[in-house]
């Protein structure tokens, strides 16, 4: 854009200013404090010395790491092994979850085959049913197999991740499968032409042009995973070596609200920030991931 | 570009190790889950394996080798679960009902065990024969030593053995005693040791290192006529349609077993008062909070999305991502991090208000609550969408209502809304039915309560039907009634099907099925 071409804009008077903008800001600030306000308040919490809900204020008064200190020591609080299942089970999941979207993305992009109607169909309304309202059945299906199978037991993070590996193609195919179409087929075709594979295609051509798109769909699942609650305290809830941070964390907090109060500031802010930062970097991909296929038209 | 085809190796190698770990885990559980009666499960792992080994060996189904796998995995953990929940809610499964029939059998006759005589406590060692099985040397009231094997029983000669002067066995011809370390690595095999006895439905339990029991079942199963009896008494207990075997008296045997019971659980939570109450308050709820939530957030996210996109507005950007914040926090935490704020009589919100809320005890404000923190976390999802959507609004029609002489009001309300509205409502819908069953934001926050007094405490007043399923199912005290809770579930499940029928109608994803 050529300045010259810019019309020159007037000046606000101070009266039109806040007319037109100030009550906008004033809004805006207003809605960044409700929404900032639980993490500042967790922030908070984590650097008070005293660790207590009813003592608590916002700038505190005794300012120190004890509260993280304690998520070394407490042995109530095995916060590290939490993480650490958490982000194993989690980066897993991302993987295989991923790995089963993108093939079956893929083909339903690519390949014209009979039944291809019915499988979207089919993935389509499955996407709609959240696994966790079969959790009873999950229970009754490990008790089922837990004498046969020994990874399909509860406790045994193996067969939470089989659980979710269940739900991959109907949470991530629909997704990726969007995006794939939106890759121009002339780009496959040629390399068919120079004697390219399906199989080469899909690993050298379609899943690079598609990494940025991939990397959400992994984001999303893995935090998905980190938030999972329901299915994961009912699989892992009687192992405690085995439990999430999620699960872990209610167990502690609930255990006794008032006493463990800066302790899980401390570790919750831990876990919030490299998710958060992760995801407002992503954020332009993440909408458009999280909206494919709604707002055309 | 040419590809070169040493490129195919890796791949190949990669199918080898795949299908063969698939083989080999087909070989090894099949045969086991056979052995354990899971023949459903058995028949789907070796259909699953021969369909993928047909697929991968033969070079026909190309589309078939990228979706097969998803498929086979989709059906065995995200529509057999849906199917299965359909069929537990027509048993009773729960606890006490866990168990096939011989199970319950076999667990009610162990049960049943007592001593047998009042000198039921002998004396008795730890020995290997010549061969080296375990042998129970019991001395018994009579003064004869027997040498007894789960298999058998055998008087051994008097001259053989000698005991000391208070009776305790010294020496045994032919048998050596186990040390103590043999002693422990035997125990896992002895908590589960019987011998049979010298008389009929008589047996030995070993009681301790050092005596046995000698014990007797006092019910007996009569498979001819199907009924349970007490051999003292002669009782019979007869099998009803619950899972459990009966006397004409009443009296129940534990464990029963898993029955089919077609639809009382259905009839139960429809027909019996202490169920349909808490269900129908928790249908309305389920109905209700999510219709709240997401119209509040909506306008409220669409709102803040009009209110700064306006290009005067510099620091938009910086806006935008500070109020995504909720959003990108990790769920579970930040709802637990709520619960403490809304705390009673120590929480920060409390503190700032003036007055006391009882946020989470009074049945009305725990509902105010759940829908205010769900109002955090989903505004931003709502202000995101609604941004994109006005930005993808298309500036023609704006610009001709405009050379119309349409006031920017009239653009805003006649032309914009309506738009933004209509091209998000799949997405509506689609948030409608996730919040429907948002498990955590009510359970993490007041665990469904506070309790409804006439609901036999399962049921509170902000429970949802997918956190009420989780009570009546898991909830220590409350349920471990996963029968009842299947049906809550398909329950659920029905009318999620229903909302979504109604967003695939309205979707456009439809037009994408080519």
């Amino acid at each position: 854009m050529s300045s010259a071409l810019v019309v020159r804009e007037k000046k606000m008077t101070f009266n039109k200013w806040l007319r037109v903008l100030a009550w906008r800001h004033a809004i805006a600030l207003l809605a960044i404090a409700f929404a900032l306000f639980p993490l500042i308040w967790m922030a908070s919490a984590s650097f008070d010395q005293l660790g207590k809900i009813n003592t608590q204020s916002l700038i505190p008064q005794y300012r120190g790491l004890d509260n993280y200190r304690l998520l070394w020591e407490n042995p109530d609080q095995p916060y590290w092994r939490w993480m650490r299942n958490s982000v194993l089970i989690a980066s897993i999941n991302a993987v295989v979850q991923l790995a089963i979207g993108a093939t079956a993305a893929y083909a339903l992009s690519r390949f014209r085959y009979r039944g291809r109607k019915t499988t979207l169909m089919t993935i389509l309304i499955i996407q709609m049913f959240p696994q966790l309202l079969a959790v009873t059945a999950f229970y009754v299906i490990l008790a089922d197999l837990r004498e046969s199978i020994p990874f399909m037991d509860f406790g045994n993070p193996i067969a939470l991740l089989v659980i979710f590996a269940g739900g991959a193609l109907g949470i991530n195919a629909w997704m990726l499968k969007g995006f794939f179409d939106s890759i121009p087929s002339e780009i496959d075709e040629s390399a068919k032409i120079d004697g390219a594979s399906h199989g080469q295609i899909y690993v050298r051509i379609i899943l690079p042009l598609a990494l940025p798109m991939l990397s959400v769909v992994a984001l999303l699942s893995f935090i998905g995973t980190m938030n999972e609650f329901l299915l994961t305290s009912v699989i892992l809830g009687g192992n405690q070596d085995s439990i999430t941070l999620a699960v872990g964390m209610r167990q502690f907090i609930e255990t006794d609200f008032q006493e463990n109060w800066g302790a899980f500031a401390a570790g919750a802010l831990i876990a919030t920030l490299p998710v958060m930062l992760l995801f407002i970097w992503l954020q332009r991909f993440v909408v458009s991931g999280l909206t494919a296929g709604s707002l055309k038209g | 570009m040419k590809i070169k085809n040493s490129h195919r190796l890796p791949g190949l190698f990669l199918k080898i190790f795949l299908l063969g770990g698939l083989n080999a885990f087909a070989l090894w559980s099949v045969p086991v889950l056979i052995a354990n009666d899971r023949f459903l499960y058995a028949a789907y792992v070796a259909i699953s394996t021969l369909i993928l080994d047909y697929i991968f060996l033969s070079s026909k189904f190309v589309a078939a080798k990228y979706i097969m796998p998803g498929v086979i995995l989709l059906v065995a953990f995200q529509i057999y679960p849906a199917i299965y929940t359909g069929y537990i809610a027509f048993t009773n499964f729960s606890v006490g009902h866990e168990f096939n029939k011989q199970s319950a059998i076999d667990s009610i006759i162990s049960n049943s065990l007592e001593p047998v005589g009042d000198d039921s406590i002998l004396p008795m060692r730890l020995a290997k024969n010549p061969e080296g099985t375990l042998t129970l040397l019991i001395k018994e009231s009579d003064g004869n030593l027997y040498a007894g094997t789960s298999q058998g029983i055998k008087k051994l000669p008097t001259n053989s053995w000698s005991a000391d002067a208070d009776g305790n066995i010294q020496s045994v011809q032919g048998f050596s005693f186990l040390s103590e370390t043999e002693e422990a690595a035997a125990l896992e095999q002895l908590s589960d040791y019987f011998v049979p006895g010298l008389e009929k439905n008589v047996k030995y339990r070993v009681a301790d290192f050092t005596n046995v029991e000698r014990i007797t079942p006092t019910l007996r199963y009569d498979s001819q006529g199907d009924f349970v009896e007490n051999i003292l008494t002669g009782e019979k207990y007869r099998p009803n349609k619950n899972g459990s075997f009966v006397s004409e008296a009443g009296e129940e045997l534990e464990p029963g077993w898993t029955a089919r019971i077609g639809l009382k659980n259905l009839e139960r939570v429809i027909g019996d008062e202490r169920y349909r109450t808490p269900l129908v308050k928790v249908l309305i709820w389920t109905f209700i909070y999510p219709f709240l939530v997401v119209i509040l957030t909506f306008f409220l996210g669409l709102f803040l999305a009009l209110t700064i996109n306006h290009p005067k507005i510099k620091v938009k950007k910086i806006y935008r991502i500070l109020m995504i914040v909720p959003y990108a926090m990790p769920g579970v935490l930040s709802i637990l991090t709520w619960k403490g704020m809304l705390n009673e009589s120590y929480g920060i919100v409390n503190k700032l208000l003036p007055g006391t809320i009882p946020w989470l005890s009074d049945p009305w404000w725990a509902k105010v609550a759940v829908v205010l923190v769900q109002l955090w976390a989903g505004t931003p999802y709502m202000f995101l969408i609604a941004t994109g959507a006005i930005q993808a609004l298309s500036t023609e029609i704006v610009e001709a209502s405009e050379v119309d002489g349409a006031s920017p009001r009239q653009v805003f309300w006649n032309i914009k809304l309506p738009l933004v509205v209509i091209a998000l409502t799949p997405l509506l819908i689609a948030s409608y039915a996730y919040n429907f069953s948002n498990f955590g934001s009510i359970y993490l926050l007041t665990g469904g309560g506070p309790v409804m007094y006439d609901s036999g405490g399962v049921a509170g007043h902000t429970d949802i039907l997918i956190s009420y399923t989780y009570n009546l199912a898991f909830t220590a005290g409350k349920g471990r009634d996963y029968g009842l809770a299947s049906a809550v579930s398909f329950i659920n499940f029905l009318i999620v099907a229903v909302i979504s029928i109604q967003a695939f109608r309205r979707s456009k994803q439809m037009e994408n099925i080519n």
